[in-house]
């Protein structure tokens, strides 16, 4: 079974798309903040990392930095509420493989992941 | 020994009596005082707990509701409401999440919301408030309204714009923008007093960010309230209804000193030379800000032979409008030895010299 980690603040999100994945066949593991999440990371193995940008602790985009070094392969999918061009650019310059803006479709968002996770 | 003590009381002096009866009441005092506070902080500490339990659950539920296609959802629907929702504080917390769900998720999702929403009795909860007296009621579910896209019956809504409260006109204002997509403006036609500057700006960032049918602003042009006139001219200039321009041109005639102001100013940035004509004619009645909004209206889209012709016009007193036409003449080149008119020590002289020689050169008037 393919696992995808969560990062990602918000209970209602981390909690409706834990369910939504979980439903689609993933096994899902949840990161509230940026300290949990790279804890997690080094402990864990993970297929993929879907994750916000404004995050406690530390931000997604150190966190994105912390993969990349880190861990190169696994790919990465932002889900944001910025819809700024000069963030969205950044991020990709960065590495990830896929950008979602807030407010998202449940099923966008799956088969996004699916996608992602095909390549 | 306790009887003796009684006793020995009596024959204490009242002073004293006084003070021991003071200080056992200040004591019960604070005593109340001190398990009021815990108590409030204990319910307090409850309510805290229970909103987190309920959202957690409600949280769980609509995760299930909104990806599980097997559950029942009507009495999944009723189960959770006949279990859950008790007092109007839970009806509150519901309320708070369906926002911040419908806020984060869209596409199919924002239907399954919004009938979770139906389902719950949050629509006829939130009805009852705005017809509640508190407005701090009335703007919550002006707000949870609006912010869902749920549109009401107009009469519950159209007296808020005329509310005293500042609040609750915005969230009225909003409530339209949000609900109405084919005439998010409809509340223009009803509105009473003034629309401030905020307001102005709240509903043009609206329009902007909201997909919404941009309505025909010249609707609004006789309008009785020269605020919502004002705020269409300028509206007109930023969505580019260039087809209203005959409309702006006969609000040069407006009783309104700001509508005509505004209109001067629209006029001028769309680049109407037609409209130029009917400025100058009426520039000799203008008041003196509408006349210098003229000056520079010619300086932008008119040339300095439409300059001269006000010459005769603008009197020996008015030298901040001298001012203004000697700075303009400069713009055109036309060899007015501008650097030395305007010395205001004999700026009037001057103007009286430069007047005659306009008219005597058959230029002005």
């Amino acid at each position: 079974m393919q696992r995808i980690l969560i990062i990602e603040d918000n209970p209602m999100v981390t909690r409706s798309l834990e369910f939504k994945l979980k439903k689609d066949g993933y096994e899902v593991v949840v990161a509230e903040d940026g300290r949990k999440a790279i804890k997690v990371l080094d402990e864990e193995t993970f297929d993929l990392i879907l994750t916000d940008l404004m995050l406690p602790f530390v931000t997604g985009t150190q966190i994105i930095e912390h993969i990349k070094n880190k861990y190169p392969k696994i790919p990465v999918i932002v889900l944001s509420t910025s819809t700024q061009e000069d963030i969205i650019t950044d991020a990709f310059k960065m590495g990830v493989d896929d950008f979602i803006t807030k407010p998202f479709s449940p099923s966008e968002l799956s088969l996004r992941v699916k996608r992602t996770l095909s390549k | 020994m306790m009887l003796n003590t009684l006793l020995e009381l009596e024959d204490w002096p009242a002073v004293l009596k006084v003070n021991l009866v003071l200080s056992i009441f200040f004591l019960i005092l604070t005593i109340l005082f001190v398990g009021l506070v815990l108590y409030l902080r204990i319910q307090k500490n409850f309510k805290e707990a229970h909103r987190k339990k309920l959202e957690s659950k409600f949280i769980d539920f609509t995760s299930i509701f909104l990806f599980d296609p097997s559950i029942n959802k009507s009495s999944a629907l009723a189960e959770f409401k006949f279990d859950n929702l008790k007092s109007s504080y839970d009806y509150k917390i519901l309320i708070k999440q369906v926002l911040i769900f419908d806020e984060n998720l869209k596409g199919e999702s924002t239907a399954l919301i919004k009938e979770i929403f139906d389902g719950m009795g949050l629509h006829r909860f939130l009805l009852k408030d705005l017809k509640r007296r508190e407005w701090f009621n009335k703007a919550r579910a002006l707000f949870a309204f609006s912010k869902l896209g749920i549109a009401v019956p107009d009469h519950l809504i159209i007296p808020l714009l005329q509310s005293k409260r500042i609040e609750l006109r915005q969230h009225a204002i909003l409530y339209f923008l949000n609900t109405s997509k084919t005439d998010p403006l409809v509340f223009l036609d009803t509105l009473k007093g003034k629309l401030t500057l905020w307001q102005q700006v709240l509903i043009e960032n609206s329009l902007k960010s909201f997909e919404v049918e941009i309505p025909d602003f010249s609707r609004w042009l006789n309008h009785k309230e020269d605020s919502i006139v004002v705020f269409c001219i300028k509206m007109i200039l930023s969505f580019n209804q260039f087809q209203n321009i005959p409309f702006l041109i006969e609000c040069l005639d407006h009783s309104s000193e700001d509508v005509r102001y505004q209109a001067i100013q629209v006029l001028q940035a769309m680049e109407v030379y037609e409209a130029l004509q009917l400025m100058v004619a009426h520039f000799p009645e203008e008041t003196a800000a509408n006349k210098r909004s003229i000056l520079y209206a010619i300086s932008k889209i008119g040339t300095y032979k439409d300059l001269q012709t006000l010459v005769p016009h603008i009197h020996k007193e008015e030298v901040n409008l001298q001012i203004d036409f000697y700075k303009i003449s400069g713009q055109f080149g036309e060899g007015v030895p501008v650097k030395k008119l305007l010395n205001i020590e004999t700026i009037s002289k001057d103007w009286e010299d430069f007047q005659e020689y306009s008219i005597n050169s058959g230029i002005g008037a």
